[in-house]
C-alpha cells in the first residue's frame, strides 16, 4: 500500500458526502448522514471544492508538474484556489526564489483550469461571502 | 473489551508531505452487536455501531473521524456464552481530518482575546492562533476597560487592519498536538483525545481574506 494512497482533496470528500445524498435532502432527516457529517458538508460547500470537478482537478495536477511543486503545495492550491499572486504566497514556499515571474503564469493556470468558486463570482465591491445566497441557489438546483 | 488499532503497513507515515488534510485510514475493530440490533441486516447494524463509536471523535495522531468510507470485511458473529450479543471483527476505512503543517485553511473567527484568536471550521473548533503568531506590528483593542475580550489590529503602512468576524480568515497550520486528557479514563472507554491545531497568520496572503482580495 502506497503511503499517500489514501489522500483526499476537499472535492473528493464533498463528492463522497453528495453521493450519499447530503445536498438533496433539505430536511436533513431522511439522508443517512450524521449531523457531524453535515457540518463537514456545510464547510466544504463554502470552499472552492463546491464547484470543482474530477476532470478539472486531474487537469490541474497534470499542468502543475512543470512548476515543480510539492504534493502538499498542489493540494493546497486545489483546496484554496487562489486567484492572485499574494494568495499564492503562503502556499508556495520561497515563491519568489523558486518561481520568479512564473508565479503569474501559475495564477493564470489556476484561474483557467479550476472553476470559480461562488464567493469569487460576486462583484468586486462585495467581498463578504453570503452563505444564505449560495444555499438558496443550491436548493433551487436540487428541486 | 473492544480493541482499536490500525493495520501494520497501512498506518500513515508521520513525515511532512504524506500527512494530508483529509485522508483514508484503514482500521480493524472488534465490536459487540447488542441483541436489539439483530433484526437489522448485519452490514447496516455494524455501520451504525461504528458511526456511533467513531464519528466526530479524535484518535490521537490519526485525527478527527469524519465518515465511514467503506467496509472491507466482517468476521465473526459468534455469541459468547451468557451474553446475548454477538462479536464481530470489522476491517474498514474512515475519512479522517488531520491538517498538515504548512496547510492553508479558511476558517471563521470564533473568539478573540488577549491570548490570541480561536478559529472554527464548523465541524472542528480547536484552532488556536496565539498572539505571537499574529502579523506584526499589531495592537490589541480591548472591548472595554480591562476586558480580556477584544480585537486585534494589524498596522501596515500607516493603516489599521482589524481582525473581525466579518469574512473568512486564512491561516497556515503551525503544528498539531494531541494532549492526553488529565483525568483517568474508565477501562472500557475508547482512547479518544482532543486535537489542537495551532495556526499562524504571520505571512502575506494570510488573515482575513478582505485584506488581500
Amino acid at each position: 500500500v502506497k503511503a499517500n494512497d489514501g489522500v483526499l482533496t476537499n472535492f473528493e470528500v464533498l463528492n463522497f458526502l453528495r453521493s450519499r445524498g447530503a445536498g438533496k435532502d433539505l430536511t436533513r432527516v431522511i439522508a443517512p448522514i450524521a449531523p457531524s457529517e453535515f457540518k463537514v458538508y456545510d464547510y466544504l460547500e463554502q470552499t472552492a471544492a463546491c464547484s470543482q470537478t474530477r476532470e478539472s482537478i486531474i487537469s490541474f495536477v497534470g499542468k502543475s508538474k512543470q512548476y515543480k511543486l510539492a504534493e502538499a503545495e498542489i493540494l493546497n492550491l486545489i483546496n484554496i484556489r487562489p486567484s492572485s499572486v499574494v494568495e499564492i504566497d503562503p502556499i508556495v514556499e520561497e515563491c519568489d526564489k523558486r518561481m520568479g515571474e512564473g508565479v503569474e503564469e501559475l495564477v493564470e493556470m489556476v484561474l483557467q483550469v479550476l472553476p470559480t468558486p461562488p464567493s469569487q463570482m460576486q462583484s468586486d465591491d462585495q467581498v463578504e461571502f453570503n452563505k444564505d445566497d449560495v444555499r438558496e441557489g443550491q436548493e433551487v438546483e436540487a428541486s | 473489551v473492544p480493541t482499536l488499532h490500525t493495520l501494520p503497513g497501512s498506518a500513515p507515515e508521520i513525515t511532512e508531505g504524506y500527512i494530508q488534510m483529509f485522508y483514508l485510514s484503514k482500521i480493524e475493530h472488534t465490536l459487540r452487536l447488542p441483541p436489539h440490533l439483530l433484526n437489522l441486516p448485519v452490514n447496516q447494524a455494524i455501520k451504525g455501531e461504528l458511526e456511533g463509536l467513531f464519528l466526530d471523535k479524535v484518535i490521537a495522531d490519526l485525527g478527527l473521524c469524519i465518515s465511514i468510507y467503506d467496509i472491507h470485511s466482517i468476521d465473526g458473529g459468534f455469541i459468547t456464552p451468557g451474553d446475548g450479543a454477538s462479536t464481530y471483527t470489522v476491517m474498514f476505512r474512515m475519512i479522517m481530518f488531520r491538517p498538515f503543517v504548512g496547510e492553508v485553511i479558511a476558517a471563521k473567527l470564533k473568539e478573540s482575546d488577549r491570548e490570541g484568536l480561536k478559529l472554527s471550521l464548523g465541524f472542528f473548533d480547536d484552532i488556536h492562533v496565539p498572539e505571537h503568531l499574529l502579523p506584526m506590528p499589531k495592537q490589541f483593542e480591548p472591548e472595554s476597560g480591562n476586558s480580556n475580550q477584544g480585537r486585534w489590529i494589524w498596522e501596515f503602512n500607516g493603516d489599521n487592519y482589524p481582525i473581525d468576524a466579518v469574512d473568512e480568515i486564512r491561516f497556515r497550520v503551525h503544528h498539531v498536538t494531541y494532549p492526553s486528557l488529565p483525568v483517568e479514563q474508565e477501562k472500557a472507554s475508547k482512547p479518544f483525545a482532543p486535537m489542537i491545531v495551532t495556526g499562524s497568520l504571520d505571512a502575506d496572503g494570510l488573515g482575513p481574506i478582505s485584506w488581500w482580495v
